[in-house]
């Protein structure tokens, strides 16, 4: 027992000497106190980014991205052409942590509340944000956020709106508080992804009402973001600088932020990087990533994203395509490592069944390389496909099969490999048609192909979502026009599920009646190739998922 | 010659007027939907019928087609050349920025090909049929085969991969600094430049061939003037009106090939803003410049024809 233990347990007195030290120190702790910065700003005890201590402040970081868009209006938006120059400019209630691309972080909210019945989400929203024009930032911008986002005005399309189909009401409490009130639960990783999604930006009430809810053609409107507007060429550069009132202290690091605009996979986008044009590039062409892999002084980065490569078959117009024995055998014909390979100099792909293969819930890459369909050999895929074909009374083949494909580089290369893969394999013929992508849209949509080539994206990394998108009775992106009743029912209780173990289980389970009844077939999943220059630090995206989320630039320094 | 004008200038609003209702039938009769490219794939796959209508009529495209026509001539003769439905920039704008590039491309591109192609064309005409002849005969074919784009593309590869060079990637006009501004337009210039030389190389000597067979050009070098002398003074002017015309239609030519050379070189001018509008479908921004090309050609045409009497003083025009 040492004489401190001893102290302890001695009766509390106190001398004069003792009165004065602690006096003292908690005079000291009152002033450190009052320096700690409240949640208005970037409070110690909320949990949002902070810069790296090391991190060097100031310079211009050159960022070389799609920076075209159709229109200004993020909620609007589906394309990186919006995301990769806007982002920037604005937060969002909770964002996803640059450090990993993956954990879920204070934003603007610094802190939330779920009810236990995940029925309730409560934000705490910070204080003594503004917005770039001087406004405050309140409650009320969320809430008219939301509710455009969840109900959006007429004449206007926002691909987030069904991830928020549960909201009942939302509440403002108080100027900084803000209540989410559910008609029934969801998983708390899906909403939470969902707020913290990087097309949810946080917009002005007024600028909302001002443009009556539309702002495809607003091309300034203020956001909170660690960066500002300050001029924009169109297809050429968009010039930002910092936010000096940034409500994080401390960030973005860099002056000023110029976003050159090259279009993805393009000999000039990596000819931009290579000759040292800009710093960072996104969505490079793998032969230029290739490049800058074996350059000293630069780093080439790969990460995942949220698309999936396939074709649709149209299960109305062909009622051979309609039974689930010929989409199982046109499933199984596939070679797939091979499709990875046809456009290995084109874009990045990987080998993926329905659902996403890097996550968490879905079949693990080792056992789905096992399944067949997924193998390096296909010889025991393509028996099975074959039998199959029989089975359904198909065993000589099809004849005359309209092949819509999508005028893309990598669908022109996997058309003409899938077309030869069916032929030799299943003896099924199919006449290529190369259109135009906006006529492609509209072909599929208007049901006007057997097979249909094209790659869709989802607005979340969760299955539920693209459960409903993509394999949904009236998904917006089920172009197979695909039913199967015990599937849908199945998706509608693992939307429902709040339990992390039992929703696994239940992909899992998803997974396979899909195997078994594709309502797609499977081609690839993209990757996303990134270069730049050493001197650019901070920035990781190894663990990324997609090019949507993590997107704001106000963590990376120059070294 | 107010009559010739006269008639010219109705000619060419006659020509004009079926260009834009040529380019206006067609950009509506094409396949696709301007509104994936506004929308995105995940918008339009989710937009409703209603939606789509309430859309088409802001962007003002459920008036009636002759409504749509009738409209367009009238904002084009009152100076409005629209809106691109994308964005939201005016075609005015676009014009202003990116015209002032591809204009000193043509131009530089035309002064490219009288450098190259008129020494080519008076060698070989002044020793037909010899070594040097043969190879410039060759050399011409060639660049009239060889496609701008392909040469350009080669040209960029060569500069980037040997030199590590790039051209700067956003515009920079002729007066904010010369030296960058012609390191954007000399390539897409020479590329031009040498294909159209190659066809002043061959009209140049066909001509001077035929001029140097003169009685007037037999008279200059049997008063013992120099060779050199018979040729810039008495042989060339002769032949260059035939140059001249091709000239006005070679322009027409580098106008047409800056769309893919620009596209090449990865140039932002006007040629490029075309080949990206067709993608997106901006109907606005395709009709406005299509019609914009199509006056330069008109008008570079009449120009032409006018400048040949101050040429040829036996030419009169009545």
């Amino acid at each position: 027992m040492s004489d401190r233990t001893n102290d302890t347990n001695r009766p509390a007195s106190i001398d004069r000497r003792t009165f004065l030290r602690r006096a003292g120190a908690a005079g000291a702790g009152a002033v450190i106190a009052s320096r700690i910065h409240r949640p208005g700003a970037a409070a110690a005890q909320d949990a949002t980014f902070r810069p790296d201590p090391a991190a060097k402040r100031g310079g211009t970081l050159r960022y070389a991205v799609h920076n075209a868009p159709a229109h200004f209006d993020v909620h609007q938006s589906g394309t990186v052409a919006n995301i990769g120059p806007q982002s920037p400019m604005y937060d969002t209630l909770l964002r996803r942590s640059p450090k990993d691309g993956q954990t879920i972080i204070p934003d603007l909210a610094w802190k939330w509340e779920i009810a236990p019945d995940n029925k309730k989400y409560t934000f705490h929203l910070r204080k003594g944000v503004k917005f770039h024009d001087g406004a405050d930032f309140t409650a009320e911008d969320v809430k008219a956020t939301y509710d455009r986002i969840r109900n959006p005005p007429k004449g206007v399309v926002i691909p987030r709106t069904p991830l928020f189909a549960t909201v009942g009401d939302i509440v403002v409490v108080d100027p900084h508080k803000i209540e989410f009130r559910m008609t029934e639960p969801r998983p708390r990783a899906y909403m939470l992804g969902a707020f913290a999604s990087g097309w949810n930006i946080i917009v002005r009430k007024k600028t909302l009402d001002e443009h009556q809810g539309n702002l495809r053609q607003v091309m300034n409107y203020p956001g909170t973001g660690p960066f500002r507007h300050v001029s924009r060429k169109d297809k050429e550069v968009w010039i930002m600088e910092r936010n000096p009132d940034y409500w994080n202290k401390g960030l973005p690091l860099v002056d000023k932020l110029e976003i050159y605009h090259f279009f993805p996979f393009t000999p000039e986008l990596g000819a931009a990087i290579l000759a040292g044009r800009v710093d960072y590039a996104r969505l490079l062409d793998p032969v230029s990533w290739r490049k800058v892999k074996e350059t000293q002084g630069m780093t080439a980065g790969v990460f995942n994203q949220s698309v999936i490569q396939a074709f649709w078959t149209n299960m109305e117009k062909n009622k051979a395509l309609a039974d689930p024995k010929v989409r199982r055998a046109i499933h199984l014909a596939m070679d797939r490592h091979t499709l990875v390979e046809v456009v290995k100099d084109t874009a990045p792909m990987q080998v993926g069944g329905f659902v996403y293969p890097f996550h968490e819930m879905s079949t693990p890459r080792a056992d789905l390389e096992k399944k067949l369909g997924y193998q390096k050999d296909v010889k025991p895929a393509v028996q099975e496909a074959r039998r199959l074909m029989k089975e359904a009374g198909y065993a000589n083949g099809l004849k005359n099969l309209d092949f819509c494909v999508r005028d893309i580089p990598t669908f022109k290369l996997w058309a003409v490999a899938i077309q030869a893969m069916l032929k030799e394999h299943l003896n099924i013929e199919c006449n290529l048609r190369v259109v135009q992508t906006s006529v492609w849209f509209d072909e599929a949509q208007a049901g006007n192909f057997d097979l249909a080539i094209s790659a869709i994206v989802s607005t979340l990394m969760d299955p539920s979502d693209i459960f409903s998108a993509w394999y949904g009775k009236n998904g917006p992106q089920n172009y197979s026009r695909w039913t199967n009743a015990p599937f849908h029912d199945l998706a509608s209780q693992i939307e429902r599920e709040t339990d992390d173990a039992k929703r696994k289980t239940m992909v899992r389970k998803a997974e396979d009646m899909l195997e078994n009844d594709p309502p797609l077939i499977p081609v690839a999943y993209e990757q996303i190739y990134d270069g730049w220059y050493n001197k650019v630090k901070g920035q990781n995206p190894s663990t990324f998922f997609g090019i949507y989320d993590v997107v704001r630039w106000d963590n990376v320094w120059l070294g | 010659m107010r009559k010739y004008l006269a008639h010219r200038a109705v000619f060419a609003l006659v020509t004009l007027l079926g260009v834009s209702l040529t380019v206006f039938v067609i950009l509506r009769i094409l396949p696709g939907d301007p509104l994936v490219a506004i929308l995105g794939v995940e918008g339009h796959a989710r937009m409703t019928p209603a939606d789509r209508v309430r859309i088409m009529a802001d962007l003002g495209f459920s008036d009636p087609l002759p409504v749509q026509y009738a409209r367009w001539l009238v904002d084009i003769g009152a100076g409005r050349l629209g809106r691109s439905f994308f964005r939201g920039d005016t075609v005015a704008d676009l014009i202003a920025r990116r015209g002032p590039i591809t204009a000193e491309i043509a131009l530089l591109a035309l002064f490219v090909s009288w450098l190259v192609g008129l020494p080519v064309g008076i060698l070989s005409a002044f020793k037909p049929n010899s070594v040097p002849d043969g190879a410039a005969r060759a050399i011409s074919v060639l660049f009239i085969a060889i496609p701008g784009f392909w040469l350009g593309m080669l040209i960029v590869l060569a500069l980037l991969f040997w030199f590590g060079y790039k051209a700067p990637i956003i515009i920079v006009q002729v007066w904010e600094n010369p030296w960058q501004n012609l390191q954007i337009v000399l390539g897409p210039a020479v590329v031009l430049g040498l294909a159209q030389g190659a066809y002043i190389a061959r009209m140049s000597r066909s001509c001077l061939l035929e001029v140097i067979s003169e009685d007037f050009v037999r008279t200059a070098r049997a008063k013992g003037l120099k060779e050199w002398l018979v040729v810039m003074r008495h042989a060339l002017p002769n032949a260059l009106l035939p140059v001249i015309t091709i000239s006005g239609v070679l322009l027409g030519f580098v106008l047409g090939g800056s769309v893919a050379v620009e596209q090449a070189f990865g140039v932002p001018g006007l040629g490029r803003a075309m080949v990206t509008a067709v993608i997106e479908r901006d109907i606005i921004v395709v009709q406005n410049l299509v019609l914009l090309y199509a006056v330069i050609f008109v008008g570079v045409n009449v120009l032409v024809d006018l400048s040949y009497a101050w040429l040829d003083p036996r030419i009169r025009y009545s």
